[in-house]
C-alpha cells in the first residue's frame, strides 16, 4: 500500500506541470462535488424541517390565538390567562422564524374574521409589541429589510408610523417606494395620495395599477382635487391622474385635460384622449379633428376610439375621409362609425362627399351598406 | 521541432482554447445567474400577485396557441388555458388546416358557431379555411377559434397576432400548462420599466413528464423512470436556471422558448411578425425585434424570469428526441445565417458584440468543433501520437466539470423554487448528473451534426415528427 503511495506521488511530481495541474483540478472538482452534495443533502433537509416546523407553530399559535379570543371576560380587559398567553408569544417573538410564524398566524386569522375579534387580534399584535420590531427594520440598511417592515405595518395598519414611512418615499429601491406608497393608500385612503406631490421618481404602470385597485376597494371616499397632479412636473403623476380623472369621472378637470393635449409626452396625450372621451367631453374633437395630420399614430387610433363614442354631423365627412385610412384601427374604428349611422344620414353624407370628388368606393362601406 | 509536430500542437492549443473559454464563460454565465436569480427572489418576495390578478386595470392579454392536429388533446388543452387567474385575457386557438377532427370537437365542446371578424392584415399569412369562432356560451367568452388552410407553426402565430385586439401577446404550444398566474408574472416585467421598453419576456420551462395533472392543474411533481426524459430535466433546469438568468442581466438574450413567451404585439408586428421561413422561428423573431429596436437606437430589454411557470412534455424516446434536436439546430443556424451582419457589429452593442459571437461559438459551431476533436484524437490514435496521460486527464476535467456544474444547478432549483421534494429525488437528480454526460450528450451531438447536415443537404426536411402522449393524467 506504501509503495502504491509512493508510485502516485513520484509520479505526479514527475510529471510536467500542466499536468500537475490538471490533476489538482481534478481533486478540486473531486472534493467541490463531494462537499455539493453533502451540502445539497443538508438544505433538503433543512427545507424539510424548515416546513415541518413551520406547520408545528403554525398549528401551536393558532390554538393559542384561539385560547386568547375566547378567554377573554368580555369587558375587553385581559386577564390572567390572556397575559400568560401575551408573556408566552412574546417570549417566542425573539426568535426571527418564530416571528415570522407568528405574524403570518395573526395575519391570517385577522383575514378570515372581522369585526371586534379582529380589533382583539389587532391588539394582541401591540400586546407582543411585535410592532416595535416591525417598526425597528425601517432603520434598517437593507432595503428589502425596509420593505418587509412597512409591509408588516401595512398589513396591521399601523398609523403611528407614518412619518417614519414617509421618510422613505424617494427611496432609491423602487420595491420600497411602493411599500410606502401602498402604506399611505391602503391606510389613508385618499389623502394617503398625498405623496403624489413630493414623489421625484417615475411611478410604473405597474405601481400605478396596484394603486388603483386599493383605492378602488374604498367605497363613500371623498376624492381629492386632482389639478395639481395634472399639472405635475413628474409625467407619471400626471399618467395616474389621469387614471383618476378617467375612473372617478373627474369632469371638472375638464379645461386641465384639454390642455394637456399639447403635452410634450406622447403617452400623456393618447391617455388624455383616451380620458376626454370617457368623459364625454365634445369640445376635445374639433380640436383633435383640426390638428389630425400632425398627431402621431397613436392619437390618432385613440381620435377614431373617440369619434366612434362622439361625433356629429360635421364629422362625417372626416371619418368618410378615413375609411381607407392606412392603419388598420382607424380603418375599423371609421367602418364601426359608418356601420352605426343610419343608412339615409349615410347616404346624405356620401353624397355630399362625392360632390367634390369622384372617390372610389371602399370594402369597408360595402360592408358597412 | 519539425512542422508537423508544430502544426499538431498548434491544433492542440486551439482545441485547448476552446475547452478553457467555454467553461469559463460557463461559470461567469453561472455566477451572473446566481447573483440575478437570488436578487429576483429577494425583489419579489414582497410582490402580491393577487393585487393585479383580479384588475381590471390589468392590460389585456391575448393566448395565441396553434393547433396541429391536435384532437386528441384539444378540448382539455383548451380548458386548461382557460383557467388562468389573470383576468383580461382572451385565448386565440389557431387551428393549422388540422386533418382531424379538432374543430368539430372545439365547435361541439365549447358551443362555437362562425362569426364576421375582421382580421388585421398587416402580416400576410395562409388563408382562413372554415372562419373565426366564438363561443355561444357566455362562459367561454375568452375563446376564439380560427380555422385556417395549413401554413405551419410560424405562420398560425402571425393569423393570432392579426387577430388579436390586445397590446400584449403570449404565444405559447397549445399542449403546455400554464401555471395558473403565469401571465401576472411574465406581465410584471412590461409594467415596471420605466425608462426602457420590455420587448418579450420569458419564464422557466419545466418537463411534466410523470408528473399528476388533473383539469389543467398540476397537482404533484414527479421524476419520470425514463433515463432520457430525466436527462432533459437536468439540462433544462441547467439552460434555464444557469444560462438564460444571466444572458438577461447582460440584456443579450436571443431566445425566448417558443413554448410560452409574452411580447409587445407592436414590435412584434411592425418586424413582420414570426418568418414562416425557418424552423426556429422563436430565437428569429427575437433577434429581428432587437435588431429593430438597436436600429431604432431605443432603450429596450428582453426579460427573463426564474419562475417556473409553463410545464411541458419532453420526447421520451431517442427519436423524437433526435428530431427535435436537430431542428433546434436547423434554427439556430438559420437564424445566425439570416442576422449575420450584427456579428461583431459595434453598431448593435452587447448584442453584435456579446451574444452573437458566444452564439456563434458556443452554440453553432460547439458540435462541429467537438467532432473535429473526435476525428483528431482518431487520427492520432491510427498515428499512434496520443498521449495518453494528457487525453485520460482531460477527459476526466471535462466530465467532472460537467457534473459540477449540474449539481451546482440543482442545489440553485432547490434553493429557489423547490420543486422535487420528495424523499429520494435529491439522491436521484444526483445520479442523473453523473449519468447524463452519457445518456443524453452524445445523442444531442449527433443531432446537431444530423441538423447541419440536414440544413445543407437535405433542404426539404421541416420540423420533423414530434409525437407527444399529452399530460392529461
Amino acid at each position: 500500500m506504501e509503495d502504491f503511495y509512493h508510485i502516485i506521488v513520484n509520479l505526479f511530481f514527475n510529471a510536467p506541470v500542466f499536468i500537475k495541474i490538471t490533476v489538482l483540478l481534478i481533486i478540486g472538482f473531486i472534493l467541490a462535488i463531494t462537499v455539493l452534495i453533502i451540502y445539497l443533502k443538508h438544505i433538503r433537509r433543512r427545507l424539510r424541517n424548515k416546513e415541518r416546523i413551520q406547520a408545528t407553530y403554525r398549528k401551536k399559535y393558532e390554538s393559542e390565538l384561539i385560547s386568547y379570543l375566547y378567554s377573554g371576560d368580555g369587558d375587553g380587559k385581559i386577564n390572567s390567562e390572556q397575559q400568560g398567553i401575551i408573556n408566552y408569544l412574546k417570549k417566542c417573538s425573539h426568535n426571527p422564524l418564530k416571528r415570522k410564524i407568528l405574524v403570518s398566524t395573526l395575519l391570517k386569522l385577522r383575514n378570515e374574521i372581522s369585526g371586534e375579534v379582529a380589533d382583539a387580534i389587532q391588539n394582541l399584535y401591540y400586546q407582543i409589541g411585535l410592532e416595535n420590531h416591525a417598526a425597528k427594520k425601517l432603520k434598517n440598511k437593507k432595503w428589502n429589510k425596509i420593505a418587509k417592515g412597512i409591509l408588516e405595518l401595512t398589513q396591521f395598519e399601523i398609523k403611528e408610523v407614518h412619518d417614519e414611512i414617509i421618510l422613505h418615499i424617494n427611496h432609491p429601491r423602487g420595491e420600497v417606494r411602493k411599500e410606502v406608497q401602498m402604506y399611505l393608500v391602503k391606510i389613508f385612503y385618499f389623502d394617503g395620495l398625498e405623496f403624489l406631490n413630493v414623489i421625484e421618481h417615475y411611478l410604473s404602470e405597474w405601481d400605478q395599477i396596484q394603486l388603483i385597485e386599493t383605492l378602488q376597494k374604498f367605497e363613500n371616499q371623498q376624492i381629492p382635487d386632482i389639478n395639481p397632479w395634472l399639472k405635475s412636473t413628474n409625467d407619471s403623476v400626471v399618467l395616474f391622474a389621469i387614471k383618476l380623472a378617467k375612473i372617478y369621472n373627474q369632469s371638472e378637470s375638464k379645461d386641465i385635460l384639454l390642455g394637456l393635449l399639447d403635452h410634450d409626452n406622447i403617452l400623456v396625450r393618447v391617455n388624455t384622449i383616451d380620458v376626454l372621451n370617457n368623459l364625454y367631453v365634445t369640445e376635445a374633437v374639433p380640436i383633435l379633428k383640426e390638428n389630425f395630420s400632425k398627431l402621431s399614430i397613436e392619437e390618432q387610433i385613440a381620435f377614431f376610439s373617440m369619434l366612434e363614442n362622439i361625433h356629429h354631423n360635421n364629422d362625417i365627412k372626416f371619418i368618410f375621409e378615413n375609411i381607407n385610412n392606412k392603419n388598420f384601427e382607424i380603418k375599423v374604428s371609421a367602418n364601426n362609425i359608418m356601420k352605426a349611422l343610419n343608412i339615409e344620414k349615410l347616404n346624405a353624407v356620401m353624397i355630399e362627399a362625392f360632390e367634390s370628388e369622384t372617390s372610389e368606393s371602399s370594402d369597408f362601406i360595402t360592408i358597412a351598406s | 521541432m519539425n512542422t508537423e509536430n508544430i502544426l499538431l500542437d498548434l491544433i492542440q492549443y486551439l482545441f485547448f482554447i476552446f475547452s478553457a473559454t467555454a467553461i469559463v464563460s460557463y461559470i461567469i454565465l453561472a455566477i451572473i445567474s446566481v447573483i440575478e436569480t437570488k436578487a429576483y427572489m429577494k425583489k419579489n418576495s414582497l410582490v402580491n400577485y393577487s393585487e393585479i390578478l383580479a384588475s381590471s386595470n390589468s392590460p389585456s392579454i391575448s393566448i395565441i396557441a396553434p393547433a396541429y392536429n391536435e384532437s386528441l388533446n384539444i378540448i382539455e388543452n383548451v380548458r386548461s388555458l382557460l383557467s388562468n387567474h389573470y383576468v383580461n385575457y382572451d385565448v386565440i386557438i389557431v387551428n393549422d388546416g388540422s386533418k382531424d377532427d379538432s374543430l368539430e370537437k372545439l365547435i361541439k365542446a365549447y358551443d362555437l358557431v362562425k362569426v364576421d371578424y375582421l382580421i388585421n392584415p398587416a402580416i400576410k399569412t395562409k388563408p382562413l379555411r372554415a372562419g373565426v369562432f366564438k363561443s355561444t356560451n357566455p362562459a367561454f367568452g375568452k375563446l376564439i377559434i380560427v380555422d385556417k388552410e395549413n401554413g405551419g407553426k410560424a405562420d398560425a402565430l402571425n393569423m393570432g397576432l392579426n387577430i388579436s385586439p390586445n397590446k400584449y401577446v403570449a404565444c405559447i404550444d397549445v399542449d403546455c400548462l400554464l401555471i395558473e398566474d403565469a401571465l401576472q408574472k411574465l406581465i410584471k416585467p412590461f409594467l415596471e420599466a420605466t425608462d426602457y421598453k420590455v420587448i418579450a419576456a420569458g419564464g422557466v420551462i419545466r418537463i411534466a413528464n410523470s408528473c399528476i395533472i388533473k383539469d389543467g392543474k398540476l397537482l404533484d411533481v414527479n421524476l419520470p423512470k425514463n433515463l432520457l426524459v430525466k436527462g432533459q430535466i437536468l439540462e433544462y433546469l441547467r439552460a434555464f436556471l444557469l444560462g438564460r438568468m444571466a444572458w438577461s442581466r447582460l440584456n443579450g438574450l436571443l431566445v425566448i422558448s417558443g413554448a410560452f413567451g409574452l411580447f409587445d404585439k407592436k414590435i412584434a408586428m411592425k418586424v413582420g411578425g414570426y418568418d414562416t421561413k425557418t424552423v426556429g422561428e422563436d430565437m428569429e423573431i427575437i433577434v429581428r425585434m432587437r435588431k429593430f429596436m438597436e436600429e431604432k437606437n431605443e432603450k429596450y430589454k428582453v426579460a427573463y424570469i426564474p419562475d417556473p411557470l409553463c410545464w411541458t412534455e419532453a420526447p421520451d424516446n431517442y427519436k423524437t428526441f433526435l428530431s427535435q434536436r436537430n431542428r433546434w439546430t436547423r434554427g439556430t443556424i438559420e437564424t445566425l445565417k439570416k442576422h449575420r451582419k450584427i456579428g461583431l457589429n459595434p453598431k448593435y452593442r452587447s448584442l453584435g458584440i456579446i451574444s452573437f459571437p458566444y452564439w456563434f461559438i458556443f452554440e453553432r459551431l460547439a458540435p462541429i468543433i467537438e467532432v473535429i476533436g473526435i476525428i483528431y484524437f482518431m487520427f492520432l490514435l491510427v498515428i499512434k501520437a496520443i498521449r495518453w496521460d494528457y487525453a485520460i486527464i482531460f477527459l476526466v476535467v471535462a466530465y467532472l466539470f460537467t457534473v459540477t456544474f449540474s449539481i451546482v444547478t440543482i442545489i440553485t432549483e432547490e434553493l429557489t423554487y423547490h420543486q422535487y421534494k420528495k424523499k429520494g429525488m435529491g439522491f436521484e437528480l444526483v445520479k442523473i448528473a453523473f449519468l447524463e454526460p452519457f445518456i443524453c450528450h452524445p445523442f444531442i451531438l449527433y443531432a446537431a451534426i444530423k441538423g447541419n447536415f440536414d440544413y445543407y443537404f437535405n433542404k426539404n426536411i421541416k420540423w420533423g415528427v414530434m409525437t407527444k402522449k399529452g399530460m392529461s393524467n
